[in-house]
């Protein structure tokens, strides 16, 4: 029996030397200043990595590591729960930033000379997402996206179909394609979150792009303001693959690549995982026609990667020296040539040719933030919508969405107001 | 002397043990409870609320959803689990051959983690069975059960009652080698045959693991989690979201931790409520019979 | 049906073939599983035939590929730390906690008590104690794998505690008396005597905290997110995407998974049956 405990001791000791050895040790290490980034995007890993190492042989004081983890958000939202803070995180322009800064968690950065170089446009979308506005700036956009519809070129040539401006002509042009017997659209709602690319492109033609601030103070709903793209979004249902809600974005993806739909409605984040499919594809895009006039068609676009130094950093200049090099041209590139997507900062970068069809839309600035940047996240109108198109009950959608609208956020409708009223009354204290 | 030192060491042994426990499983649920009067998000500031997370509680269609959703699929599956291990067990412990192997055989599920399960599943749900359902003209087979909000709970059930059943059944068949031979031989001369042998003389006996396994199995199933996020994430339409999912999804990710707190604090009046009730029935049948 | 439990010797064909087709439902999904690790994504077929049908060619590279993209060793090494440590743990603690407990419960208040606070904590479900607890173990700097096994051992005390109270209730005091007249130390007549004579009850509760443990996903998904670690489990949902629509690779990596806690099922059967058994029976 001895030789029993002494065996389970030892197995312990070892078992306890080896999760001492593995623990965090704290900022430095041999002299170097650490600094971690955790960034949301996980297709874009091989940037990263690529980004990673070359900093790490360029400087000798600093060592940086990034983390590319699947199901960001929530392992970031964890590790606040934890208060173990990395120094940069990586994530889009959405309603995730909001809350972060709302709650105090992100550091001013408007003494980061970087600023100067990235399109102002993308700064005051930034700016959009402040719940109140703020003072200062918190992040810095690295890159966009724009989400339309994909099509793929060859078979859209092949046929000799044209794109659409409006909506009259969308539908007609669904029509002719389901009649030559192949299938327009395909859709992976089994990803709740997918559905919500459609219902963002149809947004920007249809409703204003601030309707959630308007909400908030009180001018209007969304019973009004989305009844339109209620009633538009389902219509494309009939164009698709049967059961869309059995098939997810990774089959969607997969599908389209394979030419089993001649279109496909999301952004263009998707294409690097439709190229891994089928590398030799055509892809295209144009802007999503939900408008009856062509002039009135928006892009949908909004920032995809942003970076924002944690208030607890404790080395700021570090941080903001790795921030600097993300921001060289060079390794803009790096990524930029992994992702297909659209830099922040002002240059001559090459945009990806399957944005050749929104290029102008992007030139002339006629673009639109996704509107779901500013649903609460708990409150998951991707699920909402995905419930709308499965019974097709618009009016009970708009309404359980106003109900839910006020329920989620009333503690911020509260904060809005109040911040209105004082701000009305004190005058501007800034 | 003698008596003294030993009270000294299990004092020794106990106390430890209690701070122990107390540290890692009352301190959080008192935290817990704390937490359920704020809004807090998970980080950054919060701010008291009182008991506006219960009253929400009460009037929030999606927690009463994932309530009903969690209901259903405990009371169906716990039936369903413990009706196929019943007859399960009462075949293996049937004069068969090559008894213990199949006894390990049905016993495998149980081993398997039931999130790689989950996938496994998925893939057939969503792959396999259409194409069988196409190839045979099964009409409803034709579309994932996953897909529609009528039948992916049972696609669940399903999967959850694949393992499950594994460990009842090894209960039952413990619980049916407790019953003595002569009862049986008493009854034949009675005349019991088949049903009412199983009815008037098998089953009384076997009540107290009835018992477990009814108490075990809701235990479980209110908790279901890993099959959720494998197979369905809560979809479609939140149908198949259940309590621990709807907790783990909207307090560690949708900035609800004060929220979620209060359902998690309903939640654990729920399951004591239900497994005391069951208890107590339980043993008042027993006593009946 | 008549005469299944009486008359010895008979062997009852029908329910034995019935119970046979019936592995099938046990067998199918592994041998989709199997088949769907070993084809090519070429190979996958819409029709019932190319479905069901064996690969082509048994080639281990979706395994080798599987492995290297899921960091496997590692996973694999943590998952059986975890466990391992998790098991003697709690053969060790709880055993003398069931001890203690178990033979003073029925003439001390304290005991009873301390019996059954413990005991009902088995209704207290993760779902309420996983936020605080996430925050509370990085305060005390353990939201690691240190805090996963922890907690292991404190959620499987009750379960335990019930199962080792109860098994000592058949052990005589005689012999624990017979000791204390030799002059053992209470502490030492425990480790001697009692301690040996619980090892039935040992095989049980090892049996079922490595299940539980070992399987466990929710546990290492909120204690260990961030950390870089994975176990085997969790390392089949956190790399979902990388997978993407190459299931045969998913399913390579789901078989990996799988297969370590078959081999030992294999190997250990009788001792996991019996030890169920015996916990049930509790």
């Amino acid at each position: 029996m001895k030789k029993k405990l002494i065996l389970a001791g030892t197995v312990l000791m070892g078992a306890g030397l080896a999760l001492a050895g593995c623990g965090d040790s704290s900022k430095t290490s041999d002299g170097k200043t650490k600094i971690e980034m955790v960034q949301y995007k996980p297709e874009a890993v091989k940037a990263f990595e690529k980004m990673e190492e070359k900093f790490n042989e360029t400087h000798d004081d600093i060592e940086l590591t990034i983390e590319s983890p699947n199901e960001a958000m929530t392992i970031l939202k964890t590790r606040f729960i934890k208060e173990d803070q990395p120094d940069i995180i990586g994530i889009g322009g959405d309603v995730n930033y909001s809350n972060f800064l709302d709650s105090d968690m992100l550091m001013d950065i408007s003494d980061f000379d970087g600023l100067k170089d990235i399109k102002q446009s993308y700064l005051d979308i930034d700016k959009n997402l402040e719940f109140i506005p703020e003072d200062g700036t918190y992040a810095v956009p690295y890159v966009a996206n724009a989400a339309g519809i994909l099509y793929n070129k060859e078979m859209f040539e092949e046929n000799g179909w044209e794109i659409p401006t409006t909506w009259d002509e969308f539908i007609e042009l669904l029509d002719t394609i389901q009649a030559s017997g192949q299938l327009p659209l395909y859709f992976g709602f089994k990803d709740t979150w997918t559905c919500l690319a459609p219902w963002n492109a149809m947004a920007c033609d249809l409703s204003p792009a601030d309707v959630c601030q308007q909400v908030n103070k009180g001018t209007t709903t969304f019973s009004e303001e989305y009844r339109e793209l209620a009633d538009k979004i389902i219509q494309l249902l009939p164009y698709a693959q049967n059961d869309p809600y059995a098939f997810s974005y990774n089959d969607a993806c997969t599908a389209f690549a394979r030419g089993e739909s001649a279109m496909y409605c999301i952004g263009s984040y998707a294409v690097p995982q439709i190229l891994s499919v089928n590398p030799d594809m055509q892809i295209d895009s144009f802007v999503f026609p939900a408008n009856d006039n062509a002039d009135k068609q928006v892009l949908n676009s909004g920032v995809d990667l942003q970076f924002s130094v944690m208030k607890d950093c404790k080395n700021k200049e570090a941080a903001y020296e790795v921030l600097q090099f993300m921001l060289e041209d060079e390794n803009i590139q790096i990524y930029l040539d992994e992702q297909n997507a659209v830099p922040c900062k002002e240059g001559d970068f090459e945009l990806p040719s399957m944005l050749d069809g929104v290029k102008e839309y992007i030139e002339n600035d006629k673009m639109t933030d996704y509107q779901d940047h500013h649903y609460p996240s708990e409150m998951a109108v991707d699920a909402m919508i995905q419930t709308y198109l499965m019974d097709g009950n618009a009016d009970s959608f708009l309404a359980k969405f106003d109900k839910d609208w006020i329920r989620y956020n009333r503690d911020l409708i509260r904060k809005v107001q109040k911040y209105e009223e004082e701000h009305g009354e004190g005058g501007n204290e800034s | 002397m003698k008596g003294n030192e030993r009270k000294r060491t299990f004092m020794l042994i106990t106390i430890p043990v209690l701070i122990l426990f107390f540290a890692f499983n009352t301190l959080p649920l008192i935290k817990g409870f704390i937490y359920s009067f704020t809004n807090f998000k998970g980080y950054g500031s919060y701010e008291w609320v009182g008991l506006r997370n219960y009253i929400d509680l009460f009037q929030d269609a999606r927690v009463g959803k994932s309530y009903l959703f969690t209901f259903k699929f405990a009371i169906v599956a716990t039936i369903i689990v413990n009706v196929i291990s019943l007859i399960l067990a009462l075949g293996l412990n049937s004069k068969i051959r090559a008894k213990s192997a199949l006894r390990g055989i049905y016993f495998i599920p149980n081993v398997l983690g039931g999130l790689v399960v989950g996938y496994i599943f998925s893939f057939i749900f969503t792959y396999i069975l259409p194409t069988i359902g196409e190839n045979l003209g099964i009409g409803f087979l034709k579309s994932s059960m996953l897909a529609s909000t009528k039948s992916a709970w049972f696609a669940i059930v399903i999967v959850a009652a694949w393992q499950a059943i594994a460990m009842n059944t090894i209960i039952y068949i413990s619980g049916l080698q407790t019953v003595p031979e002569d009862v049986y031989e008493a009854g034949a001369i009675d005349g019991a045959t088949g049903w009412s042998k199983f009815k008037n003389l098998t089953f009384p006996l076997i009540i107290p693991f009835f018992t477990i396994n009814m108490v075990l199995c809701m235990k479980n199933f209110l908790m279901v989690f890993d099959q959720i996020m494998s197979l369905t994430k809560g979809g479609p339409a939140q149908s198949t979201e259940s309590i621990s999912y709807l907790i783990y999804r909207n307090g560690m990710d949708g900035g609800q931790f004060g929220f979620q707190s209060a359902n998690a604090v309903l939640f654990f009046v729920v399951i004591v409520a239900i497994s005391v009730f069951q208890l107590t029935f339980m043993n008042k049948k027993e006593e009946q019979l | 049906m008549k005469k299944n439990s009486q008359m010895p010797g008979k062997t009852n064909w029908p329910v034995t073939i019935l119970l046979i087709l019936g592995c099938i439902t046990i067998f199918f999904p592994l041998y989709m599983a199997v088949i769907i690790a070993f084809k090519k994504p070429s190979e996958m077929t819409n029709d019932i035939a190319g479905a069901l049908s064996l690969p082509s060619s048994w080639s281990f590279s979706n395994f080798t590929e599987a492995m290297k993209v899921t960091d496997f060793w590692n996973s694999l090494g943590n998952s059986l730390l975890i466990t391992i440590v998790t098991v003697v743990l709690a053969i060790l603690i709880h055993s003398i906690a069931g001890y203690a407990i178990g033979r003073n419960m029925a003439n001390s208040k304290f005991y009873k008590f301390s019996y059954l606070y413990i005991v009902s904590g088995m209704f207290v479900p993760f779902a309420i104690l996983m936020m605080p607890l996430v925050k509370q173990t990085s305060q005390m700097g353990i939201g690691n794998r240190v805090g996963v096994i922890v907690l292991y051992v404190v959620f499987y005390m009750p379960m335990n505690l019930l199962l080792y109270s109860g098994y000592l209730k058949n052990i005589p005091m005689a012999l624990e008396e017979a000791a204390k007249v030799d002059g053992a130390s209470t502490w030492k007549t425990y480790w001697s005597i009692v301690f040996p004579i619980m090892k039935p009850m040992h095989a049980t509760v090892a049996v079922l905290t490595a299940l539980g443990t070992w399987n466990d996903v929710m546990t290492p998904l909120v204690m260990m997110s961030g950390t870089g670690k994975n176990t085997l489990p969790l390392a089949q949902l956190n790399f979902q995407t990388q997978f993407g629509t190459n299931y045969n690779l998913a399913f390579a990596s789901y078989l990996l998974a799988l297969i370590p806690i078959v081999i030992f099922y294999l190997v250990c059967q009788k001792q996991i049956l019996n030890g169920v058994v015996n916990g049930a029976v509790k």
